[in-house]
């Protein structure tokens, strides 16, 4: 354990992203999460945390700045032929849940599992099938296996896709306001897997405003305000004894 | 779906509320039938019409398997001519949307010539011009290759028609493509799939759905088109009738008999579409 906190799982080092000509999103973010590690990132809409996350899998491409996932380096801007295969090799090991889940329609629960093993990572669907069972047993949606998404509650959706970026055994997992597009009475669900995936050791970087996620289940809380981190450090410093104004401004807010 | 959740006997529904659940189906019920009724008297008035016109049925039915056997090669020239437009179409799309400079002008050019010239001067082109630009480049020295580039009619006829379609479709399937939400995209790449496997697993499959009905719309033309090729002598349907019927002065039959024909054909061809929709829908809700 104390190996791997040496050894950082996801290090971003001084990332800018503009878009456009002058849409300064990020404004050079450090972050290391080490591993097992669970981060909430919280901020206001638009302060840039969906983008800081998307540039870690390389959704968005960084403007200036390195990212390193699992001692997989990428640099900002670099010419190497090899950097598209380090991109993939990057994605293979991130998980990543987005606000509108994005499953596959024309594929059912259990194909949406297996695409990622069998496509990407050339497993044999057999055994892709079975863990595919059990990743489905595990967020307790064994009955909906045949189903089609449209089928399926939204918090549902959200806890298949889960399990199909776990089907490819990522080593982090990225959260994008897994539970924002949920009907109140379904965000439970969602958030109790997420909590069991935490304690499970997986890594976990989170962009959410699921307070009660933030409050019990992070290890660190990072605040983001104009692309940039304004607060960071234990959820009980956090919300009990935050030092910036901003934070408490934008605590008020949500709380 | 929903009306298994409606049973008329289901305890709890007040019965005015089941009088105007069964005033509904009633309803439907007679929509069907009238609309069944409608097309019986279509039916009934279009074969009275011929009657009266004094159509000379003998006539037809005795040229009847000689036209018929002209179906053959409007249904060898539609059908490859689809293939080959298919495979354009794809080809064309991805082109269109490359960000290679090369490919994607090719396919825009393509696109912007083939579409902004009629197929009848296409048709001759391929036909009629293609010998004389091998006669050109002859006379630069590539030997043999005017007679390579002399074509006979049902080649040309394929070419001309596949190239034509496949510039039309071309836009279909790129409209198809752009029609899925970039999400897919993004959830695909963020599993880690490439490129290629993105567009083949998760972005053509979905796109396939939305362009069949546009794409069968196109097979329906160029069924119809495909009598474009009788301009180069071949014996296809339109082109047997039309003779058949000037010979005789019957034209009039000839013609019914050969709209029915090309009728026929396009039915059948669009029950094969709602098949394959019905198919592709089961990613539905309530399927």
């Amino acid at each position: 354990m104390m190996e791997n906190k040496s050894q950082p799982m996801v290090k971003i080092n001084n990332i800018h992203k503009v878009f456009g000509r002058d849409l300064h999103v990020l404004r050079g973010v450090d972050l290391e999460v080490h591993k097992g590690e669970t981060v909430v990132i919280l901020g206001a809409s638009g302060s840039g945390k969906s983008t800081l996350l998307r540039c870690i899998n390389f959704l968005e491409e960084p403007s200036a700045g390195t990212v390193e996932v699992d001692n997989i380096v990428i640099h900002a801007g670099e010419k190497d032929k090899d950097r598209e295969n380090r991109i993939l090799d990057i994605r293979k090991r991130t998980g990543m849940c987005f606000q509108a889940f994005n499953l596959f329609p024309h594929m059912n629960v259990l194909e949406n599992i297996i695409e990622g093993p069998v496509t990407v990572l050339g497993h044999e669907k057999q055994k892709a099938i079975h863990y595919a069972e059990e990743l489905l047993d595990w967020v307790g949606l064994m009955d909906k296996r045949d189903e089609y998404p449209s089928r399926l509650s939204g918090g549902q959706q959200q806890r298949v896709a889960i399990a199909r970026s776990l089907a490819m055994k990522p080593k982090v997992m990225l959260f994008d306001e897994p539970t924002s597009a949920l009907d109140p009475e379904l965000v439970g669900e969602v958030v109790e897997v997420m909590e069991r995936l935490a304690k499970e050791g997986m890594t976990i970087i989170a962009v959410t405003h699921e307070l009660h996620f933030a409050r019990d289940v992070a290890d660190r809380v990072f605040i983001m305000d104009e692309g940039n981190w304004i607060e960071e450090g234990t959820p009980e410093k956090i919300f009990n004894n935050p030092d910036n104004v901003r934070t408490r401004q934008f605590l008020a807010h949500i709380l | 779906m929903a009306d298994k959740s409606l049973r008329h006997g289901d305890a709890g529904i007040p019965p005015e509320a089941q009088a105007v659940l069964r005033k509904i189906e009633t309803d439907k019920a007679r929509y069907k039938r009238n609309v069944i009724i409608s097309f019986i008297i279509l039916a009934v008035l279009m074969v009275t019409t011929l009657i009266v016109l004094g159509l000379d049925f003998t006539f037809m039915l005795k040229w009847l398997p000689f036209i018929l056997a002209g179906s053959g090669y409007t249904f060898l020239v539609a059908s490859l001519a689809i293939a080959l437009a298919c495979i354009l179409a794809v080809v064309g799309a991805l082109g269109r949307l490359s960000r290679n400079p090369v490919f994607n002008s090719i396919a825009t050019s393509y696109v912007s010539l083939i579409r902004g010239t009629p197929l009848l001067v296409q048709v001759y082109m391929w036909y009629l011009a293609l010998p004389q630009i091998g006669k050109a480049l002859e006379g630069y020295g590539f030997v043999g290759i005017q007679a390579l580039f002399t074509l006979p009619a049902l080649p040309a006829g394929i070419l001309a028609l596949g190239v034509c379609y496949g510039a039309y479709m071309t836009e279909t399937v790129r409209a198809g493509i752009q029609s899925i939400k970039i999400g897919q995209t993004e959830a695909a790449k963020a599993l880690g799939m490439t490129r290629t496997q993105t567009m083949k697993r998760v972005i053509f499959p979905q796109a396939l759905r939305v362009i069949i009905p546009p794409v069968s719309n196109e097979f329906i033309a160029m069924i119809k088109d495909s009598s474009l090729v009788s301009l180069m002598g071949v014996w296809e349907l339109s082109y047997r009738a039309i003779k058949v019927g000037r010979r005789h002065f019957q034209s009039l039959e000839m013609l019914i008999m050969v709209a029915l024909i090309y009728w026929a054909m396009c039915i059948l061809l669009q029950y094969f579409q709602e098949k394959i929709e019905k198919h592709m829908a089961r990613g539905d809700r309530g399927i």
